[in-house]
């Protein structure tokens, strides 16, 4: 059978095809001369469409974006109080050198916030070793102009802690591992741990007094979260899952996303430029050891790692995507109790469609005698979970099965 | 111990759902599968009494269980339809040729008049020609661009109120995907749609099998013995659907409700007022529906007429070149042409 529909077409003509081609990665720096200001360096920073630097234009031009990014959306009020999550990854080290540079510049140029850095410790969630003190400190004593921040993952918001003050406990369990545990598939527990730590955030960055808190989401990591919300069903609100702005946390706090432009690319340049060191144990995200296809967040990552390789152009294209689409929401349609995004679950047919499956496979072939029309039943189900989002009930499902 | 019927008819199952994930036996699947489809065309108000439906059969596994669900559905619950099968010969060779036997097949099982349109007549080209004209690359470009005008040409002629398309819930989800993929967000916005055009001057195409899962069309196709023809195309696959489908394929080994959830994640979807919105408008030569002037048909008919056939490909000012410079080279030789004469 031919698979070719009308979509395989573009308007420009030919079927649209994934142009192949990869980004050069690693960095290799050759000397030369700066072709903006022409002083010679022993170090040119060549970014893919961009002509050779030096470190001093290839800061100025990476600072720039980050600084745009705030600055043209004017989502940062002045004098806000700004919570950083630090993860110990190499983005999160971008953002903070920038953050920590923006604050240094002389007054015309100062990015007038005060900002906190947390760092979330996950390692009873994950289960491996606490986290390296040393490095965190190392880390403190650099950037000493910002309050540091720890507090584990599970643990009430309550044991927040400043790094100095902080000592790691071995755990056990807490509660959210409990409830981890009970959640039968691993999409569903990456899922779940999502919103439990964009949750715990928000109540840090309450305690703390913090309207906006900054995250270090570079442009894959959004291409890729766009496409894990597409696959969990959360189309409605993906818009905010990529944005520069979440609004979706408690208390009015805003997320920001203010390196959404920023490339890997980029991120490894800024990294060499100035010496960061990423901590080791920030490079798997919960749940990655247990292979590509253990859930849809893992497999989507592993997709968009591929494409990152083969066919570079496409994930840009598709974070570009991310930023074309808005949420489906009016001011007073009731919020999901766990996400916080709009729910519009009544509405659709295709999750009527869903419920319908379910009833019209309990009837089989009875369904001709059946009482009740299975539609009226499917209509009742979906109200029984009429607080929460497709995405959420799913979750929700999950834990009824696994207990 | 075997596993009996969800349904709790007494049999024992034979098979699991792949959507639901319930164990069911054959009689209740087909019951269930059936029912579905009616319920999708009756809440979505697909048809009205009396019209007449042309089903775009292929004679793939798809469009035969649409035709045979049609037709039951059509006696079981009384729709008032009149539905009729549509064909396009596209000219493939070792292809096409032998599932036009399914079709014709087809219509004597169900007993419905079939009309076979062709390329050849359509636009003088069959695709074996075409083929020789190209090469493989960018083949399947005037395959589909030709079939989607031909389907509108075929119901035109057949006189329908609407024509009937086989696209299940994999192909919308994968469709889904691969507009993200390439950042098209007007094929995003209406890929979803159970029903598109319909306006004055286009007809309206739908899908019943929308909410339909692959898997379960060919167990439908399998356990009714359904013919059908399933062979690909000896013409090049297209990879970047190809690309998508991998992915969607290793997404619902994970979870099978993913097909659904990246239906409702297109439908839900939403874009900012600044994303430019495309007009559907009809195309000023052969006067079908067209997003642009002179439509794709007409552009990629023009260059092989002109021994073009790169006409379309590509962006449209390179086309222009191409024209333009032929249409210099042409002038030049009419000038030598005369200068000939003159002796």
């Amino acid at each position: 059978m031919c698979s070719i529909g009308e979509d395989d077409f573009g308007d420009e003509g030919g079927t649209h095809a994934m142009v192949a081609g990869s980004v050069p990665s690693g960095i290799d720096l050759s000397p030369g001369e700066c072709s903006k200001c022409d002083i010679s360096s022993d170090e040119l920073f060549q970014l893919n469409f961009r002509t050779p630097e030096c470190r001093d234009c290839f800061l100025a031009y990476v600072r720039h974006k980050f600084r745009a990014a705030l600055g043209a959306a004017k989502v940062l009020p002045r004098d806000a109080e700004v919570l950083l999550v630090v993860d110990g990854s190499a983005e999160s080290l971008v953002l903070l050198d920038m953050l920590y540079y923006a604050q240094t510049q002389n007054t015309f140029k100062r990015l007038h916030c005060s900002a906190r850095m947390v760092y979330l410790e996950d390692q009873p969630v994950q289960g491996r070793d606490p986290a390296d003190l040393e490095s965190l400190e190392a880390l403190s004593k650099r950037y000493e102009a910002f309050e540091f921040y720890v507090i584990t993952l599970g643990l009430p918001v309550g044991s927040l802690k400043l790094l100095k003050d902080y000592s790691p406990v071995a755990q056990e369990s807490n509660e959210l591992i409990q409830k981890l545990s009970q959640l039968r598939s691993l999409t569903s527990r990456q899922d779940y741990l999502q919103q439990q730590r964009k949750n715990l955030i928000a109540s840090v960055a309450q305690k703390l007094h913090c309207s906006h808190v900054f995250n270090s989401s570079i442009s894959v990591d959004l291409a890729t979260q766009l496409l894990t919300s597409i696959a969990l069903g959360r189309g409605g609100s993906a818009a905010l899952d990529v944005a520069l702005l979440d609004d979706r946390l408690a208390a009015g706090i805003k997320l920001l996303r203010p390196l959404k432009d920023l490339t890997e690319q980029e991120v490894q340049f800024y990294v060499h430029a100035q010496r960061l060191q990423p901590l080791l144990m920030a490079s798997s995200r919960y749940g990655q050891e247990l292979g590509d296809a253990a859930s849809l967040q893992n497999l989507t990552s592993a997709f968009v790692a591929n494409l990152q390789k083969n066919f570079s152009s496409t994930v840009s294209t598709v974070f570009r995507t991310g930023g074309k689409i808005s949420e489906s929401t009016h001011p007073e349609q009731a919020k999901c109790n766990h996400c916080q995004s709009a729910l519009d679950v009544e509405l659709s047919d295709t999750l009527l469609a869903i419920e319908y499956s379910r009833s019209v496979s309990e009837a089989g072939v009875r369904l001709n005698e059946a009482i009740e029309d299975p539609e009226i039943i499917s209509k009742r189900r979906m109200k029984l979970n009429d607080e929460l989002c497709h995405a959420c009930s799913s979750i929700e499902a999950d834990f009824k099965n696994g207990s | 111990m075997p596993i009996s019927c969800k349904s709790r008819c007494g049999n024992r199952a034979a098979l699991k759902r792949p959507k639901t994930g319930d164990a069911l036996c054959k009689e209740c699947f087909f019951a269930a599968f059936e029912a579905e489809i009616h319920h999708t065309i009756s809440s979505s108000n697909l048809f009205r009494r009396g019209e007449k439906v042309a089903v775009a059969a292929s004679g793939g596994k798809d469009s035969t269980v649409l035709a045979h669900v049609l037709k039951l559905l059509n006696e079981r619950h009384d729709y008032g339809l009149d539905l009729v099968l549509l064909s396009i010969d596209e000219g493939i060779t070792g292809y096409r040729d032998d599932s036009l036997e399914t079709v014709k097949q087809n219509r004597d099982d169900y007993q419905m008049p079939l009309k076979i349109l062709s390329y050849e007549e359509l636009y003088g080209w069959t695709m074996d020609r075409i083929v020789a004209q190209i090469g493989r690359s960018n083949n399947c470009t005037f395959c589909g661009v030709f079939r989607r005008q031909a389907l509108d040409r075929g119901a035109k002629l057949l006189g329908v109120d609407s024509i009937a398309t086989g696209h299940n819930a994999d192909d919308i989800a994968e469709t889904v995907l691969m507009n993200i993929l390439r950042g098209d967000t007007a094929r995003l916005r209406r890929c979803t749609d159970i029903k598109t055009g319909g306006g004055e001057d286009s007809i309206p195409r739908v899908k019943p099998l929308k909410y339909s899962y692959e898997k379960e069309i060919v167990m439908y196709a399998h356990y009714k013995k359904l013919v059908y023809f399933s062979t690909e195309c000896v013409f090049a696959p297209n990879a970047y659907r190809g690309h998508a489908r991998a992915f969607l394929k290793d997404l619902e080994k994970v979870r099978p409700s993913v097909i659904m959830d990246i239906i409702y994640s297109g439908e839900q979807l939403r874009f900012k007022d600044t994303v430019k919105k495309p007009v559907r408008g009809i195309c000023t030569r052969c006067g079908f529906v067209s997003s642009q002037q002179p439509c794709k048909a007409c552009v990629l008919l023009e260059g092989l007429n002109r021994g073009l056939p790169k006409l379309g490909i590509g962006k449209k000012s390179k086309g222009d070149r191409m024209i333009a410079k032929q249409n210099q080279e042409l002038a030049l030789r009419e000038r030598a042409n005369l200068v000939k004469n003159d002796f």
